[in-house]
């Protein structure tokens, strides 16, 4: 009722000076969304080039396509023509692999990409979840959204009063409608017109100053000033937690020891647990993706890592209670 | 082949050095998870650097890894007999390397798939396999045709997969090729299994021995003799690109190098020089051989260029300088000398001039071979306190040495291509002066000292040379 009252005596009482103010506003909403339902039509993005279809005959890994020159380099049947009568030297025969398109690749789990007239390959069966081992303890029920009970209605203190009626709107500019009666101030080169608004925004938006905002450990903030935009749940673990999973997964983590520059190899794997703990997913950690794809020897270093962490004898990971009954994503850093 | 015990690694662990230690004690010795220590080379990680919070596994087990090989699929009873013949000599590549570890055959749940059909990978990863290769060989005439595709049991996905098709007689070499294929797909480094090794053969007394030129596959399968024995042949070494190999032959009853040309089985000697020609060595392009010239009293290395027959005298100290070898890139060459008094091994420049020694131990250094990898020098070292003959390596700085094998007389360490294995001779002592007792045979081993096997020859066999990849 208070604030009836006050809103009421707003209205009643608004001066001339605002009224005219409110009416501007008004006719400059108006006038902007005008422009916006005119101009969305004219923003029409640029015609993509007209693709060249290209036939193309998808044969089998790439790793595989690349080598078959090389194999197919092997000398030509050289030795088919008989080698002058040395005496007792007798030619080695000399094989000659022909290296063929290599065969395809098993169908891919999602409908295969429209590439190629491969040949028929039977869909692969849906990945089947290792066998989880019996020492995990039983997953607690997943959270269920706990019913809310009903609300009484409160009684409301204050009704917002109907808002006034718009001003009626101005009559219309006897303009073009594709027209623009005042030209753009900073216009940019074949630029249009929502462009411009999106750039303008984009440099109004640019931080020009360093945050001010502080991590306050006391009022509960997440360590390293903030928490992790992808999810990663190792940094709820402590120390002991990290080093019993790590201490789990080592009798399964291998090497060859004789590997050229094994000592400097090092990789982090972005591991996916179920919500019993098991290893379900393992992949190179992103900002490691580069290195492992430049490096033969990174990458064999890495695919060992994936095989230790997805041992059906150490992808049961001892993860601490709380965090079972969820889906956990760890981030494990394997060296040799 | 004949698995051997490792002889070093119980007496001396001290010259086993850094590697092979860790290796050794790393599958014993429980050790608390660490956080990584910062490696060279540039942050690992990533550019930016590390998560702060990350679960660290190190302190890695050395094991072999386990595949499962079954039998390639044919469909008729040629074609099948074709399959198991190939697996079966992909088993034994894989396995006699000591980093893989086949699994037997009884204990696969399933047979191999059939063709384009996906592996039930609980199936395999129940007994244990990491890796499946599953295959596919098909007579047709006089030609065969065979595919595989090599599976990753765990993360279920194919890595690899080839196809080939070839004369029936070749066979054998398809099967080394795609276990060379299997062997770089999962250890990231070229394998050894396609190359052939050259080698002296020893028949008769020993003190009328004949020694001929053989050649046989690194598998010891198709064994010929290239020379028939009437003069001594020694040091043979493959040329690297070509299907030629260079050797000292006493034809005529004096020492020169000479070329065999293994495609027209014709051979032709090096050059004419003044003194005696040893231990000729191709450079790594081929363009050039390296070797020793007896000069006075010593010997001096020279290098001849194979177009023009130019040679060219590399040292002059005067002292015995010879089994020269280049780096892998060609612009060093180690060898040995005693120009400082004991026999050790130096290095130089492509040009000559700048000796440095590298070796200090105790006894004499000899046959200095570069790795193909670049990043050790094998070589023998004889006398020391013990009186036997070793095996070694070291880095081209002269630090890391550590001892691969020992024995009564082994020496000439040769390199497979990719550096991760080396062969050598292994002599047994007579018994009397006819030599009863004698043997020789060549014995390869993994470059962590692991792995020691007898590689079997009809007949005794001593100098090695192991060809190029391919050759």
């Amino acid at each position: 009722m208070h604030g009836e009252d006050r809103l009421g005596h707003s209205r009643a009482g608004m001066p001339p000076a605002l009224r005219r103010g409110a009416i501007v506003s008004t006719v400059l909403h108006v006038v902007i969304i005008a422009a916006v339902l005119i101009g969305i039509p004219i923003v029409q993005p640029p015609e993509p080039p007209q693709e060249t279809a290209v036939a193309m005959v998808f044969a089998g890994t790439a790793a595989s396509s690349m080598q078959a020159p090389q194999i197919a380099q092997v000398p030509a049947p050289s030795n088919a023509a008989p080698a002058p009568p040395a005496p007792e030297v007798t030619q080695p025969p000399k094989p000659q692999p022909i290296e063929l398109p290599p065969p395809p690749p098993p169908p891919p789990p999602a409908p295969p990409p429209q590439a190629a007239p491969a040949p028929p390959t039977p869909t692969p069966p849906a990945p089947t979840p290792p066998p989880t081992p019996a020492l995990a303890p039983p997953a607690p029920p997943p959270p269920q959204t706990q019913p809310t009970p009903p609300q009484p209605n409160p009684p409301q203190q204050a009704r917002p009063l109907p808002l006034p009626p718009p001003p009626a709107p101005p009559p219309p500019a006897p303009q073009s409608a594709t027209s623009q009666p005042n030209p753009t101030k900073n216009p940019a080169a074949n630029s249009q017109a929502l462009d411009n608004t999106l750039e303008k925004l984009r440099q109004l938006a640019e931080q020009k100053q360093p945050p001010k905002a502080r991590y306050n450990p006391q009022a509960g903030g997440a360590p390293n000033g903030g928490g992790n935009p992808l999810g990663n749940d190792t940094a709820a673990l402590n120390a002991d937690q990290r080093g019993a999973i790590g201490d789990h997964v080592r009798p399964c983590w291998t090497t060859d020891p004789g590997m050229l520059d094994l000592d400097k190899m090092q990789v982090l794997l972005t591991v996916t647990t179920d919500p019993t703990g098991v290893a379900r997913q393992a992949v190179v950690a992103p900002e490691d993706l580069g290195r492992v794809a430049a490096d033969p020897r990174l990458r064999v270093f890495s695919e060992r890592a994936v095989r230790a962490v997805m041992s059906p004898q150490c992808a049961n990971l001892p993860l601490p209670q709380s965090m079972l009954g969820k889906t956990n994503v760890l981030t494990f850093r394997f060296s040799p | 082949m004949l698995h051997l015990p490792h002889p070093v690694i119980g007496r001396r662990p001290l010259f086993l050095g850094a590697a092979g230690t860790a290796m050794a004690l790393a599958a014993r010795v429980p050790v608390r998870a660490q956080p990584a220590a910062p490696t060279q080379g540039g942050p690992p990680g990533g550019a930016g650097g590390q998560p702060s919070a990350a679960i660290d596994v190190n302190h890695a087990r050395s094991a072999p890894i386990p595949i499962a090989i079954p039998d390639l699929i044919g469909a008729d009873g040629n074609s099948a007999q074709l399959g198991r013949d190939i697996s079966q000599v992909i088993t034994n590549d894989l396995g006699n390397c000591g980093l893989f570890r086949p699994l037997p055959p009884a204990s696969f749940i399933q047979v191999a798939p059939g063709q384009g059909e996906t592996p039930n990978f609980p199936n395999w990863a129940a007994v244990g396999a990491q890796a499946l290769v599953i295959g596919r060989a098909e007579v047709q005439g006089g030609n065969i045709r065979v595919e595989f595709r090599l599976w990753d049991v765990l993360p279920q996905a194919q890595i690899q997969g080839a196809a080939y098709t070839t004369a029936q007689s070749n066979w054998r070499r398809i099967a080394h090729i795609m276990a060379d294929v299997i062997y770089e797909r999962l250890l990231g480094e070229k394998g050894y299994f396609d190359t052939r090794l050259c080698y002296i053969s020893g028949t008769g007394p020993r003190d009328r021995r004949t020694k001929r030129l053989a050649i046989m596959d690194q598998d010891s399968e198709n064994n010929r003799f290239l020379t028939d024995g009437r003069w001594l042949v020694l040091t043979p070494r493959f040329h690297p690109t070509r299907d030629e190999i260079a050797f000292m032959s006493y034809a005529n009853d004096r020492p020169r190098v000479y070329l065999f040309d293994l495609q027209s089985g014709q051979q032709s000697m090096l050059g004419e020089f003044s003194g005696m020609t040893l231990a000729p060595r191709f450079s790594p392009d081929g363009s050039s051989v390296i070797m020793a010239i007896t000069s006075g009293g010593g010997s001096e290395i020279v290098v001849v260029d194979l177009a023009s027959r130019a040679s060219h005298r590399l040292t002059d100290s005067g002292a015995i300088n010879v089994s020269p070898c280049y780096s892998p890139d060609g612009s060093q060459i180690v060898f040995n000398s005693d120009r400082d008094g004991d026999q050790q091994l130096y290095i130089m420049g492509a040009g000559g001039g700048g000796a440095k020694r590298i070796s200090f131990g105790s006894g004499k250094y000899a046959t200095p071979v570069w790795s193909p990898r670049g990043d050790l020098i094998a070589y023998t070292r004889f006398g020391g306190a013990e009186g036997n003959f070793s095996i070694g390596v070291m880095h081209p700085d002269g630090s890391g040495e550590r001892l691969l094998a020992e024995g009564w007389d082994v020496e000439g360490p040769t390199w497979a291509p990719n550096g991760r294995v080396m062969m050598f001779e292994s002599q047994s002592r007579a018994q009397n002066a006819r030599g009863a007792g004698y043997s020789s045979h060549l014995v390869s081993v993994d470059i962590t000292g692991f792995n020691q096997r007898i590689a079997p020859t009809p007949t005794d066999a001593s100098d090695p040379a192991w060809s190029p990849l391919g050759a």
